[in-house]
């Protein structure tokens, strides 16, 4: 099987030679090249070819598309930073308060260059690899946009203090959002990975989850042209799975490291895929034979669900990651063998 | 149900408004200034407790808890000014997110905490290189700096103050505060950064600030 054929089995449930394996690895491509991240996160061509370089080196079953949030912050006006070794950040948002929402024209996803970067690199990684590796874009949720606008406070205390506010901006990200997403699913996108921030048990209550975010995820996901994948947004996910049950779209969960991955099973019942491994920040202070011990012990205790991939949880695997660590994925799901549906 | 669990349930929902008017109707009664001591610092250290140990409680129920102190402060501020009394300070801190970290909403629940109980904060933001912090420490008079980073690679960063704290001999005399979720998630990160200590969420930063000012203290005064 190749690794798309892997993926695809894997979300029907079928056989399969190994477990496939998905390292969150967009980052680590300017690693591999030696690309300079102001370059790597403005220039598709240049994040391609780290891309190229990931599945050379490390045979992942997924490419991921730029893990660059701050970027859609960008195209509403926010300030970033490129720091060395890491995916860019917001060095001032582009609005302060909810009032000045009203003046925000939200951005054209097929005009703004800061936009059409993310299409054009999955275009590219699409045209190289789309047949044997598959291609996952990741965008938080879009209750999780205005955070990257007007900054994460300000945006909480929005929605925590006013509904009309908050509807308003809700009113101009949404129409955007479905946009933005369905374009790279055009440009060849397999599916859509969404942190969930204002799902996180860590971040909002199950109140606001019920009242605020699903709806909004209900609305949407309704509207966009390809299958999702939920994400814990690096804390555990467990609490909330229950809410988010049921959506529309929605094909798989990435469960953090922490998540009982049994009980998440049970919540999300059997024709979702579930995703669960290893910490993306922790995986850089083990040894290789802990990735690998890990990793199998993992496969183990997921060896009669069909519907289950190896990975990372959390962001981008961090920069200084020794590379034997990723191989130890590949080399644990390789040993561990074929899986029956 | 005494007035800190009633303040607590008050959280729990979210209800700002419900919180403050609890308690102002208990500072009608027993008085504004016994209102940090006797009930908002012991419901926030329960709520910190149980947050670091369960997770039971979110951010947004934290920043609640952050914006109810800043109300209360606030007024109490203003009454103050009102009636021109001053209440004892505990001493000059600083705080700030380490070079190239922009996470902000931490740091400054951070601030409101530590304001509630008396310390002095200097809050030098965003993206704060090291010679910064210790200038600052410096010229203030500074015990503490705080440093935040919310991601593996930031905290790394955060090296570069205890290099700079040592470099200039403060060693022991400015004791360095390190937190930030990737500190949680790797509680090794601390010693590795040079931290003399850490805490686990907001809410219980003023108790590692006293234990550090003191540390501090007591090195100098030698053994």
């Amino acid at each position: 099987m190749n690794s798309t054929e892997r993926i695809m089995a894997t979300l029907a449930g079928k056989p399969l030679d190994r477990r496939a394996i998905a390292p969150v690895l967009g980052l680590y491509g300017a690693r591999l090249t030696g690309c300079p991240l102001d370059q790597y996160y403005t220039d598709p061509a240049a994040y391609a070819r780290g891309q190229s370089a990931v599945r050379e080196t490390f045979r992942p079953d997924v490419l991921c598309a730029p893990l660059a949030f701050a970027s859609i912050g960008a195209a509403f006006g926010s300030e970033l930073v490129f720091p060395h070794t890491d995916v860019p950040n917001i060095r001032r948002p582009a609005v302060q308060s909810v009032d000045e929402w009203d003046l925000l024209v939200p951005p054209d996803p097929d005009k703004d260059p800061r936009l059409l970067y993310f299409r054009d690199a999955i275009r590219l990684m699409a045209a190289e690899h789309k047949n044997q590796v598959s291609i996952a874009m990741v965008i938080p949720i879009p209750a999780d946009i205005p955070g990257v606008v007007m900054g994460l406070e300000s945006w909480l205390e929005t929605v925590l203090f006013d509904p009309a506010g908050t509807q308003q901006v809700m009113d101009k990200v949404n129409p955007f959002y479905v946009r933005l997403v369905n374009g790279f699913f055009a440009a060849g996108a397999t599916f859509v990975v969404m942190p969930c921030g204002f799902a996180s048990p860590t971040i909002v209550t199950r109140e606001i989850v019920t009242a605020f975010t699903r709806p909004i995820l209900a609305q949407v996901l309704a509207q966009l042209r390809g299958p999702v994948i939920l994400h814990n947004v690096g804390a555990p996910m467990l609490p909330h799975l229950d809410l988010l049950t049921g959506l529309p779209s929605v094909a798989g969960v990435i469960m953090d490291q922490r998540d009982d991955l049994a009980r998440a099973r049970r919540v999300v019942g059997p024709d979702i895929v579930l995703f669960g491994g290893l910490d993306c920040s922790t995986i850089s202070e083990m040894t290789a034979v802990e990735v690998e011990d890990r990793c199998r012990a993992v496969l183990e205790e997921r060896r009669q669900d069909a519907r289950f991939v190896l990975g990372t949880s959390g962001p981008d695997v961090v920069w200084n990651t020794p590379p034997e660590n990723i191989h130890a994925m590949l080399r644990a799901a390789e040993s561990f063998g074929s899986i029956d549906a | 149900m005494d007035i800190q669990q009633s303040l607590i349930e008050r959280i729990r929902l979210a209800d700002r408004q419900g919180c403050n008017a609890l308690l102002d109707a208990w500072a009608t009664e027993h008085g504004y200034e016994r209102l940090i001591t006797d009930v908002l610092d012991p419901a926030m250290m329960l709520i910190g407790e149980e947050w670091s140990a369960s997770g039971t409680f979110t951010l947004a129920q934290v920043y609640i808890a952050a914006k109810v102190t800043e109300d209360v402060l606030g007024r109490i501020a203003s009454m103050r000014k009102l009636s021109s009394e001053c209440r004892p300070s505990k001493g000059p801190v600083v705080i700030g997110n380490i070079e190239e970290d922009f996470h902000a909403l931490g740091r400054r629940m951070v601030g409101t905490f530590l304001r509630a109980e008396g310390w002095i904060v200097h809050d030098l933001g965003n993206d704060v290189p090291a010679t910064v912090f210790v200038d600052k420490a410096q010229e203030v008079g500074a015990r503490v700096i705080g440093v935040s980073a919310m991601m593996m690679t930031t905290a790394h960063n955060i090296r570069s103050v205890r290099d700079e704290i040592d470099s200039r001999g403060l060693t022991g005399r400015i004791q360095l505060a390190v937190g930030g979720a990737v500190f949680c998630v790797c509680p090794d990160l601390v010693e590795e950064v040079g931290g003399d200590g850490t805490a686990p969420n907001a809410l219980v930063v003023p108790g590692l600030f006293d234990r550090l000012w003191e540390r501090s203290v007591g090195k100098e005064a030698g053994p």
